[in-house]
């Protein structure tokens, strides 16, 4: 077998696992709340379920919305499950390393919000305005939350590379870490406290808003790529803070994979033991998160300097 | 050679200039001319080879000298593409049959201006650098106010005259000031006279004023806005870069003074910052684009002043990434500025109005302008694959890379990259408003529903951009090589090429793109078997939706103008709901110009009344004329009194 062939193999073992895998967190954060409550709560793979009728349904589309409004979910999804192939995966890596491929990413998933507002605003409905206009205006406060933390990692590993940038941090800079991805993380995904993805009609929500007058296959992109992004967001935060990248292969992604299932649980136990916050408190707590992001961001940098 | 050609097509833009009565001549010499300079300067790109001529004649008391390198030839390139689609895209736009007072006028006054605009990258002789700045300065004034029927396109006129005047009095200061310390109006590189470093603030602020440089951005919101969307394309997308082009210029020529890299690092990235801030609150989307030139021009600044910064510290590596950024920055800047503008005339060609919150839906009436539109949005987003985003990863790396130094300037750049970052998703969110205010959801007013797509002359100019636009994103490593020449040519010592992985990013967006094109279209084929059913906008069951229901433009960015409130200082006036048989509510929202209704004319009230009050003390009485020379006299005495004594 040539080089080519092996990472067309490995690209299509990675495709598979990423689209194969991500339904099941939602399921997951589903069913700890459900425990939580003392409920029995869907099936795990409920979602591969929906997934699947949806897949197969036609298409209700309103008077008012051009092809793109069939096109934006599809680009969306694209641009999630391309910023989810440059992510390396524990000590396998990546399969498409270069300087500043992290930049990359940060825009792929600034396209798929482009795409999502696209989307929503196709229908001229008010309350799919609203949504679009808290998604854009709060992503300001994720990205710089996001791109603070990249930094951090850029400093302490030396290079750009996603190949590389999870070099281990020290025990504080990690848990600062930790918390300030994980509450953007909770943002970016539309979970609780920003956001409920499991209510309709409410006016403090954010995604779901966007998404109310999508049908059929389009709706399926949308809810599939919504898990891609989910876990992504996980693998991203897994690796930030565990030194994933110097164990032996094998623990890499095991300790990975276990890893995004813990994040699944506590985003399912946030979701449970928190109520939504009121909507004018929102940005407050996403720069909450940026200054999680900020401190190791200090931390990092005044280490280096004394180290 | 290259100096018959450059001649030619200087020669072709004169004849131009009095070939506006003409159409077909004026396009085919306009064209002549551009072409010609797009291929001098790709040649002179291409070959990294500078290219001087000296005339043996004298003009004004001083030889004409050319000077054409790297550093010129990128902005003639962005000057000659886009003054010629524009000309092309102006036949049909600006019309003799739709505008039989001023076609003619708006011609010839725009073969001046490209003229001018050809000249000032290409002259190195001080005076008739001055010359050329002026005439250009002049007819985009000209120009602005072709319509000049309507009061307001008078005022954005004068306000224009007025800002750009106060910048080319700086540089009459600098220009003067340059040529008594050499003893030459001769221009050329002069990095080792350190006498002459406190002249580079001259420039900067007299470049700055037409750059569009916070604070000094006063005059382009509204002459970008109330120009023809034409004279705006070229305004916009290259008459700004004549100031950025000064700037770029003398921080290659001139010796640099202390904290230079630091000023215009600030004042980039605070352009970046409150430009797109500012942007994203407007409701005219002509005024919308202008204000995100601003912050291009900071991002622009941005990477310059890395640039600067790094040449100071000899700091090669990342200072030449972040110089690479910043031209092609230039370059890209000029394509989508361009598209968006046209379609931006596309629009009020169509619709007569320029308020966002009274379109909508064009995209039935308008496909072309719509995924035009759409492609410029989604590119000065910076999005993948389209060029912004190359441009913007450069500067990025350049930035992160000079923090990895963990220098001592290190931890300065730590705000700007992620002042960056919000600038960057600022944008997202305007032009995620202005896509899709103007183009999708339910017309809000007649016009929208009225509406037309424009012709192929009109089309034509904004697809050939958009061709350049996916040029440049999917074969970024084209344009390496000649954007690292330039860079080269800004400053001599920095030879190697430094590691930018360009390649691997063209790599992928192919990747990306092909599929995504792939992806789309068996998607569509897929929901079309499926079946495809049409109905009302479900919005919850809500039965009776009408157009006045969309979000408009203003509650589009209230959650980012509240953020900004501190220095949009937006003003409402709001009516609301009472009683039981209420009459009807109201709410409005203006902001204002901050800069110029906060501190400029606040300012210049107060002169004018200081000048009133000293005007009462002239009024033709003999007596206390002699009064006033008596008491001075005294004043003089006394002083002389107490300074003898002491």
């Amino acid at each position: 077998m040539g080089r080519n062939t092996v990472t067309v193999l490995d690209i299509a073992v990675r495709l598979l696992a990423w689209l194969i895998l991500a339904p099941l967190l939602p399921g997951i954060i589903t069913k700890v709340k459900a425990w939580v409550a003392c409920r029995q709560g869907p099936p795990v793979l409920q979602l591969y379920y929906d997934l699947f009728r949806l897949w197969n349904k036609g298409v209700v589309m309103s008077d008012l919305a051009s092809p793109g409004f069939l096109i934006a979910p599809a680009v969306t999804w694209m641009a999630v499950v391309a910023a989810a192939l440059l992510m390396p995966l524990g000590r396998a890596g990546c399969v498409f390393p270069f300087d500043g491929d992290v930049l990359l990413l940060i825009y792929l998933l600034a396209l798929a919000r482009f795409c999502t507002a696209w989307g929503a605003m196709e229908t001229g409905s008010a309350f799919e305005g609203m949504g679009t206009v808290r998604e854009v205006s709060f992503a300001v406060l994720a990205e710089i939350g996001i791109i603070t933390a990249t930094l951090t990692l850029a400093i302490q590993s030396g290079t750009i590379t996603l190949q590389h940038l999870f070099a281990p941090l020290p025990g504080p800079s990690a848990a600062l870490l930790a918390v300030g991805l994980f509450i953007i993380l909770l943002a970016e995904n539309c979970r609780v406290p920003f956001d409920d993805p499991t209510t309709h009609l409410e006016l403090t929500m954010i995604h779901e808003v966007m998404v109310l007058d999508h049908s059929g296959p389009p709706l399926a992109l949308i809810l599939h790529g919504a898990s891609v992004k989910l876990m992504l967001f996980a693998a991203f935060l897994v690796q930030a803070v565990l030194p994933v990248g110097v164990m032996s292969p094998g623990a890499s992604l095991a300790v990975l994979a276990l890893g995004v299932v813990l994040v699944a649980v506590a985003v399912g136990l946030v979701e449970s033991l928190t109520a939504r916050l009121a909507f004018r408190r929102t940005p407050l707590l996403l720069t909450i998160g940026f200054l999680f992001c900020l401190f190791p961001l200090i931390l990092t940098w005044m280490g280096g300097l004394h180290g | 050679m290259t100096a018959m050609l450059f001649f030619s097509s200087l020669a072709c833009l004169t004849l131009a200039i009095g070939a506006g009565r003409h159409p077909r001549l004026w396009l085919t010499l306009v064209l002549c001319g551009a072409v010609g300079v797009l291929t001098t300067a790709l040649g002179i790109l291409g070959h990294a080879e500078a290219w001087t001529w000296r005339a043996a004649f004298t003009l004004g008391g001083e030889t004409p000298n050319f000077f054409l390198d790297g550093v010129s030839a990128v902005f003639l390139i962005v000057v000659s593409l886009v003054g010629g689609l524009s000309a092309i895209y102006s036949r049909e736009y600006w019309s003799d049959r739709q505008y039989p007072a001023s076609a003619a006028r708006g011609r010839s006054w725009g073969a001046v201006l490209i003229l001018g605009m050809v000249l000032v990258p290409s002259l190195a002789n001080g005076l008739h650098f001055l010359l050329a700045w002026e005439v250009f300065a002049i007819s985009a004034y000209f120009l602005i106010t072709l319509d000049n029927t309507k009061s307001e396109v008078r005022r954005a006129g004068w306000l224009y005259l007025a800002a750009s005047h106060v910048g080319t009095m700086f540089l009459f200061a600098f220009f003067t000031a340059l040529a008594a310390q050499t003893g030459s109006w001769d221009l050329g590189p002069m990095r080792d006279q350190t006498a002459l470093a406190p002249l580079f603030w001259l420039a900067l602020v007299g470049f700055g004023v037409k750059a569009g440089m916070f604070p000094l951005h006063i005059w382009l919101p509204s002459a970008h806005a109330n120009a023809p969307s034409h004279v705006s394309a070229m305004m916009s997308a290259v008459a700004i870069k004549m100031g950025v082009y000064g700037i770029v210029r003398y921080s290659s020529w001139l010796p640099l003074p202390d904290g230079a890299g630091w000023i215009v690092l600030t004042l980039g990235i605070t352009s970046a910052l409150l430009g797109i801030a500012f942007a994203l609150a407007q409701n005219d989307f002509k005024r919308l684009l202008a204000y995100c030139s601003v912050e291009n021009v900071g991002i622009i600044l941005t990477g310059l002043g890395l640039a600067i910064l790094a040449q100071t510290h000899g700091q090669a590596a990342w200072g030449r990434i972040a110089l690479c950024g910043a031209l092609l920055h230039v370059w890209n800047h000029g394509l989508f500025k361009a598209l968006l503008f046209f379609g931006a005339g596309s629009v009020l060609h169509a619709t007569g109005t320029r308020d966002m919150s009274r379109l909508g839906g064009l995209w039935r009436a308008m496909p072309w302008t719509t995924g035009l539109f759409a492609m410029g949005a989604a590119a000065v987003s910076g999005l993948p694959p389209l060029n912004g985003f190359v441009s913007e990863w450069i500067i990025y790396l350049g930035l992160i890379k000079s923090v990895m130094t963990k220098g001592d300037m290190a931890q300065a750049i730590i705000p700007v990259v992620i002042l960056l970052a919000a600038a960057g998703a600022l944008a997202l969110a305007a032009f995620a408003k202005a896509m899709t205010i103007i183009f999708l959801g339910a017309p809000r007013t007649k016009p929208a529903i009225t509406a037309h797509e424009c012709g192929w002359t009109m089309r034509a100019p904004m697809l050939v951009l958009a061709g350049l636009m996916a040029g440049i994103g999917l074969f970024p490593t084209l344009v390496l090589a000649p954007i690292g020449n330039a860079a080269s040519a800004w400053s001599g010592n920095w030879t190697e090429i430094p590691a930018m992985p360009v390649a691997d990013l063209g790599q992928f967006h192919l990747v990306l793109f092909a599929v995504l094109i792939a992806l789309a279209a068996a998607f569509m084929s897929k929901v079309r078997l499926q079946g495809l059913r049409f109905g009302p906008t479900w919005d919850c069951g809500y039965a009776a939706p009408t157009a006045r229901m969309q979000y408009s433009g203003g509650s589009f960015a209230g959650i980012a103008t509240e953020w900004f409130a501190w220095i949009l200082r937006p003003s409402r006036l709001v009516r609301r709901v009472r009683g039981h048989f209420p009459e009807q509510a109201l709410a409005l929202e203006r902001i204002p110009e901050t800069v110029l209704e906060k501190a400029i004319q606040p300012v210049s009230t107060g002169v004018v009344w200081l000048a009133d009050g000293a005007k009462k003390m002239q009024h033709g009485r003999l007596h206390i004329y002699i009064l006033y020379v008596f008491a001075g006299v005294m004043i003089l005495g006394a002083l002389a009194f107490w300074g003898g004594i002491q």
